[in-house]
């Protein structure tokens, strides 16, 4: 058994230096070419599958989970900070900051989300968790105890 | 940094040499640069302050300043060296507005950052926000990720989970995490990953042990569809399926449809929050949800989108429940958008039965922003005395120049919890870059 261990131990970092070797590809420009503005429809320059990206494709706040997985494709537009947004932790409350003069912007959080939050909350407690089960809940203690 | 969040991993080590440590690499690494190499700072501050009162008649008036920082050393070969760092700090001008402090501040994302010219080579490290299939956590530690040949790719973390102390003794957070996901590519046509991750409480048991599949694939330029499984090891489960397909016949028409299924048991394992909680909270550990929706978006003429949508919800225990709707929106870019839209919940209890209304308008007039939006739910029975509830947000924002702009919100709200409820907000924002930055920074 520690011989298999130590076979493998040895051929990963030999695997990899091959597979890495092997590859040579450019990567992904850090800051995009053309300066972009407001909400892009990527697939009006891009004919591949970065045209999937088009922010203003009404599915694309539910699916950029998925796009998000690379990373570097935001980064050429995006700064840290704008992922932060949402993604950091926050002492949000009334009235939210997110987008309120981008008001076409697909969000969970518009409008009176106190109240709001119930319905979700009851409908699909699963959409909190990714951001609230574990990190950003301080404030659900003051009801929820 | 042990502000809000817990990260007990590294309260072993001092935090003045945690400080000096992460100064002193991040020194190193952007000195070391060639003098040739390009440096450039963004850097932004948002001060907001806030007025309101809160459920229990508190005057809450919160200044709260964002400050966050970019410094990237780029090489003419197209690889960067940078360190981004943004945090808040809350000072509270009338009663205390949350955790029952007057002040408070927290470090948002700190980390340094190399990227290679080839291969998407990444590496960080410090406090960042990690996506990487079941992955998707923030952590103190270290991430690197690379492109290898014949379109496989791997990423890998290690650290230890930034999360909320909890806030019943039952539950309780992890303290190191680790884990990765591999991937295959081919750029034209998919993505497909396997990744998993492992935690460990402060004891050393096993807090958390997933497992997880994503795809991603687009065979066509007419034809997207991303989804992934998840499967919890600690329970034996699955947590999640959720799988969604886009279908774009035609420039001005979008379909859309999408499958999920949540095990409750499954994926409320471990949490730090009684109110997503099966252990203390309301969340009935024997429910399972299987969602079905689909959307259709059409543009009969530039601007102008006509969509309707449809999600049913059908669960184990409770009675299922249908959401549908339809929206119009219009909108000239930079300078006009307009939207309305209608739906209709149709649930399993007299709060799941409502319509909800939502209008809005924004228009630009030079460096003049207006906004306002009004949305309503008009419930079918009353709900604390009320059948309607609505709020009115309205916001001004003036851009002075590319560096300075300012905003006011005022919302209203009447609803089951306010009878009459009128809140503030000023936004202070300030941009200080050595050049032009792209348009995603914070908003």
């Amino acid at each position: 058994m520690k011989y298999t261990k130590l076979l493998f131990l040895i051929t990963l970092p030999l695997v990899a230096s091959l597979l890495y070797a092997c590859a040579n590809t450019n990567s992904i420009a850090r800051v995009h070419p053309e300066a972009v503005t407001g909400l892009p429809n990527c697939t009006e320059c891009h004919t591949d599958s970065w045209g999937a990206l088009n922010h203003k494709a009404p599915d694309f706040y539910s699916k950029h989970k998925f796009y998000a997985s690379s990373k570097a494709a935001c980064a050429s537009c995006h700064q840290e900070s704008f992922c932060a947004d949402c993604h950091a932790h926050k002492e949000e409350i009334k009235p939210s900051d997110k987008f309120k003069d981008l008001v076409e912007h697909n969000l969970p959080h518009r409008g009176d989300y106190l109240s709001q939050h119930k319905i979700d909350g009851k409908i699909n407690p699963a959409s909190c968790v990714k951001c609230h089960g574990r990190q950003n809940n301080e404030g659900c203690k003051r009801c929820h105890r | 940094m042990k502000i809000n969040q817990t990260n007990k991993s590294w309260h072993t080590l001092p935090r003045i040499l945690k400080t000096a440590g992460c100064l002193a690499a991040t020194g190193a690494l952007l000195s070391a640069a060639p003098a040739l190499a390009e440096t450039t700072v963004f850097g932004q501050s948002d001060t907001i302050f806030r007025m309101g009162q809160s459920l229990d008649k508190k005057d809450l008036y919160p200044v709260y300043e964002y400050l966050r920082l970019s410094a990237v050393s780029s090489e003419k070969d197209g690889s960067a060296t940078s360190l981004h760092i943004g945090g808040w700090a809350r000072g509270d001008l009338g009663d205390k507005s949350a955790r029952d402090r007057d002040t408070d501040a927290d470090l948002q994302y700190g980390f340094i950052s190399f990227q290679g010219a080839k291969n998407n080579f990444l590496f960080n490290a410090g406090r960042q926000f990690v996506v990487e299939g079941v992955g998707v956590q923030r952590l103190d530690g270290l991430y690197t990720r690379n492109d290898f040949a014949a379109g496989f790719g791997a990423a890998a973390y290690v650290g230890s989970p930034v999360v909320t102390e909890p806030n019943e003794p039952n539950l309780k957070a992890d303290d190191f995490i680790f884990g990765g996901r591999v991937t295959h590519s081919i750029n034209k046509y998919y993505t497909v990953g396997l990744s998993a991750l492992r935690s460990f409480d402060e004891d050393g048991g096993v807090y958390r042990e997933e497992e997880g599949l994503d795809v991603w694939v687009h065979p066509l330029k007419q034809l997207d569809i991303t989804g992934r499984s998840a499967y919890n090891s600690a329970t034996n489960g699955w947590m999640e399926h959720a799988y969604a397909v886009s279908l774009i016949p035609l420039d001005s028409l979008r379909i859309g449809a999408d499958y999920s299924y949540i095990s409750y048991q499954d994926y409320f394992y471990r949490v730090t929050t009684s109110a997503l909680s099966y252990l203390v909270g309301n969340i009935d550990r024997r429910e399972n949800v299987k969602t079905f929706g689909g959307n259709v978006d059409y543009s009969p003429i530039k601007n102008l989108t006509l969509g309707a949508d449809f999600k049913n919800y059908n669960y184990d225990i409770a009675k299922n429940a249908n959401y549908f709707g339809g929206k119009a929106t219009y909108s000239l870019p930079d300078s006009f958008a307009a939207g309305f839209s209608v739906h209709r919940m149709d649930g399993n209890t007299d709060k799941l039965n409502f319509y909800e209304y939502r209008v809005y308008a924004s228009k630009k007039i030079s460096n003049l922003n207006l906004t306002l939006d009004f949305i309503d739910l008009n419930y079918d029975s009353r709900i604390n005395g009320e059948k309607n509830a609505y709020t009115v947000a309205g916001a001004a924002s003036y851009k002075f120049n590319e560096k300075l702009k300012i905003r006011a919100d005022v919302d209203y709200s009447k609803n089951p919890d306010f009878e009459n409820e009128v809140k503030g907000l000023l936004k202070l924002t300030y941009a200080f870059d050595t050049q032009r930055a792209a348009e995603g920074r914070s908003k």
